[in-house]
């Protein structure tokens, strides 16, 4: 009872943070609503009875992805983030249509799944937790220790049963960070062969007072510590 | 009352060997052990950290610190408190008014929460959830975020430059504290914070191994950076950009940025006594003196352990508090491209070596069957040597060549001139 109350404020909560994520003007409101909305997930995750997860959910999404976003907005956009958002009409039907889609195909999904994976009920017709592992049955009470290795199983599955879809997203983060850097250093100025080059030029116009200052430095920076 | 509702509610049933049923009377108790604990002792230690800081840093500076108020100037952080319980908030006519209020809020819940999982002494911690460790990292990591907020909702140019420069650096120096973290899960084998007090009551402390000793310098050092203490004060440093995020500030909304600073640092420094200087235990030759009684929960045991195990650990806790205070008073602040470099560069390698060298340590020891102490001190020790050495090399060579290629940049006011494009052919 408890939990199906819990269960209703957290998802009224969540859908209306969701809501507010997308109708929010300001870029920096938004990023908070998305991250109330990453914490209301977290809760479901604890009423599931998977608080590993819950704490991952926090872990990754608000103290990194959050964050990440934050600086994103700062960086790109006016730095205090005041920049109001407008989407234009046709972009927005578009992204709605899409939305839509991605909803239906999950909704339908959940639905119609006949089968389970194999040894279990479609999830429609469980009711109970399955058992998450082998070895949990001479336990002595087996879904509390379910719930103690949680880290150890969903290890475990990672590396072997979704090890593809790990390791893809793996060389997807990578490929981004990759990018990411190579658009960051596309200024002339944070180039080292350009800032070379220039210091060169400088260098032209008094080698010799420029030689020996840079030496000197080279001397007591080596020989300050 | 199952399980998943009774973690929803954790404070409540927390540490209880069986889960009674929930009555009345039950949770007023706990109530008042949350409101005692959580508004009155934590908020108290806190007052007598800052006390104690401002003697310590008097003593370093050879002066005499606060001595007006009562003896010893004692009753000068209530006096400190009570000026800003009455002084006038004010938030700025600009800023963004809502989360302007949230911010230090947010940081402050996030400083509060990391002590939940601290295991005090025997069966004295609020919550034991399986995953503690990850939990404590998890709630920790909310605290930039409220920083960020803090910074960019005063709509001052200077908040927004500390904002700036916290995020970079707390994010920075996440990285090797949680990795610092790892060899203490890989030895226990749990992330909970209470298994890992019952392995180091069994194996001894942590920190008596290579591995350990170089998990916990590293650790210590993200901790002062986590917490923005000097010499890591960058945020808020008061010569550069006022006092950072926290500028725009006033009355008790600053004294909730100034509570979770000093709450913090006393959560980082229980997080370094429970994870490597063995919790509440006594030094080696005692250390498992009370292993026998430890678990058990007669009134008996519980009052011995803990009449010894609390002051214990609340001791290694000063200790560890005065260090930091003793590194405040000594070191000068940072240069802010030396802060990433470090962590970068240096910490972050050395975290990661450590991870492997804590798996040769856990060959050795941790292995089921007969501990072989003296081999693996001399194969991690050599390890753990090597590696310190090649990577402080390695990083000095790195920042001689980054600092004569910052000399011979052209810099204002050096007489050199930027060159603007084009006028090489002159």
């Amino acid at each position: 009872m408890t939990q199906a109350i819990l269960f209703g404020v957290i998802s009224v909560l969540g859908l209306i943070t969701a809501l507010g994520t997308v109708l929010a003007r300001n870029l920096v409101h938004a990023a908070l609503m998305l991250v109330a909305f990453f914490f209301l997930v977290a809760c479901q995750f604890l009423l599931l009875e998977a608080e590993f997860l819950a704490a991952v959910q926090v872990l990754v999404y608000i103290g990194a992805v959050a964050i990440l976003l934050m600086f994103g907005i700062m960086l790109t956009r006016n730095i205090l983030g005041d920049d109001t958002t407008t989407v234009p009409k046709s972009t927005r039907r578009l992204s709605m249509l899409i939305a839509l889609g991605v909803f239906a195909v999950l909704a339908l999904g959940i639905a119609t799944q006949q089968q389970g994976p194999p040894g279990r009920k479609p999830w429609k017709e469980l009711t109970e937790r399955p058992a998450v592992g082998p070895d949990d049955l001479d336990r002595k009470t087996p879904k509390a220790q379910i719930v103690n290795d949680m880290a150890k199983f969903v290890g475990r599955d990672l590396l072997t049963r979704y090890v593809i879809a790990f390791e893809v997203a793996g060389i997807l983060l990578t490929a981004a960070l990759v990018g990411a850097i190579v658009i960051a250093h596309q200024e002339r100025d944070d180039d080292p062969a350009t800032r070379v080059l220039e210091s060169e030029a400088a260098a032209a116009d008094d080698a010799a007072a420029a030689d020996a200052e840079s030496s000197r430095t080279l001397l007591t920076s080596s020989s300050t510590r | 009352m199952n399980a998943s509702t009774g973690w929803a509610a954790p404070i409540l049933l927390a540490q209880q060997p069986e889960i009674p049923a929930l009555d009345f009377w039950l949770i007023v108790k706990w109530l008042l052990i949350l409101a005692i604990v959580f508004f009155g002792i934590f908020p108290g230690i806190v007052a007598y950290m800052v006390w104690a800081e401002r003697k310590i840093a008097a003593r370093f500076q050879d002066r005499i610190g606060p001595n007006r108020v009562g003896p010893l100037g004692l009753l000068q952080p209530i006096a400190d408190a009570l000026k800003l319980i009455t002084k006038e908030n004010i938030v700025p006519a600009t800023a963004d008014k809502v989360v302007h209020i949230v911010a230090p809020v947010m940081i402050l819940v996030s400083a509060f929460l990391v002590l939940a999982v601290i295991p005090f002494g025997s069966g004295m911690v609020a919550i034991n959830p399986p995953s503690g460790a990850l939990y404590l990292i998890a709630v920790s990591s909310m605290s930039p975020l409220g920083i960020f907020l803090a910074g960019w909702s005063s709509r001052n140019k200077y908040s927004l430059l500390g904002a700036m420069r916290a995020v970079a650096q707390l994010v920075s120096y996440e990285v090797p504290q949680v990795l610092s973290i790892v060899p203490v899960i890989l030895w226990t084998g749990s992330l909970s914070m209470v298994a890992i007090f019952d392995r180091q009551v069994e194996y001894g402390w942590f920190i008596f191994s290579p591995p350990g000793l170089l998990g916990f310098a590293l650790l210590t050092i993200a901790n002062i950076a986590e917490v923005n203490r000097a010499p890591f004060d960058l945020p808020e440093a008061e010569s550069e950009i006022i006092a950072g995020y926290h500028t725009e500030y006033s009355g008790m909304r600053f004294g909730l940025f100034f509570l979770a600073e000093y709450l913090s640092v006393f959560g980082v420094s229980c997080l370094g006594t429970a994870l490597f200087l063995g919790g509440g235990t006594l030094p080696p030759p005692f250390t498992n003196a009370l292993q026998e009684y430890v678990g058990t929960y007669t009134t008996g045991s519980f009052l011995l352990t803990n009449a010894i195990y609390v002051p214990v650990f609340m001791a290694k806790v000063g200790l560890y508090i005065f260090f930091m205070f003793w590194v405040r008073a000594t070191l000068p602040r940072l240069r802010v491209d030396r802060l990433m470099n470090f962590a970068w560069k240096f910490m972050v390698p050395l975290s990661v070596i450590n991870v492997f060298i804590a798996a040769v340590w856990y060959e050795f020891v941790f292995r089921p069957g007969q501990p072989r102490y003296l081999i693996g001190w001399t194969v991690t020790g050599a390890m753990v040597i090597v590696s310190v050495v090649v990577m402080i090399s390695l990083y000095r060579a790195s920042d001689v060549i980054e600092e004569a290629e910052i000399a011979s940049r052209p810099l204002p006011g050096r007489g050199r001139r930027p060159i603007p494009t084009g006028s090489t052919a002159r």
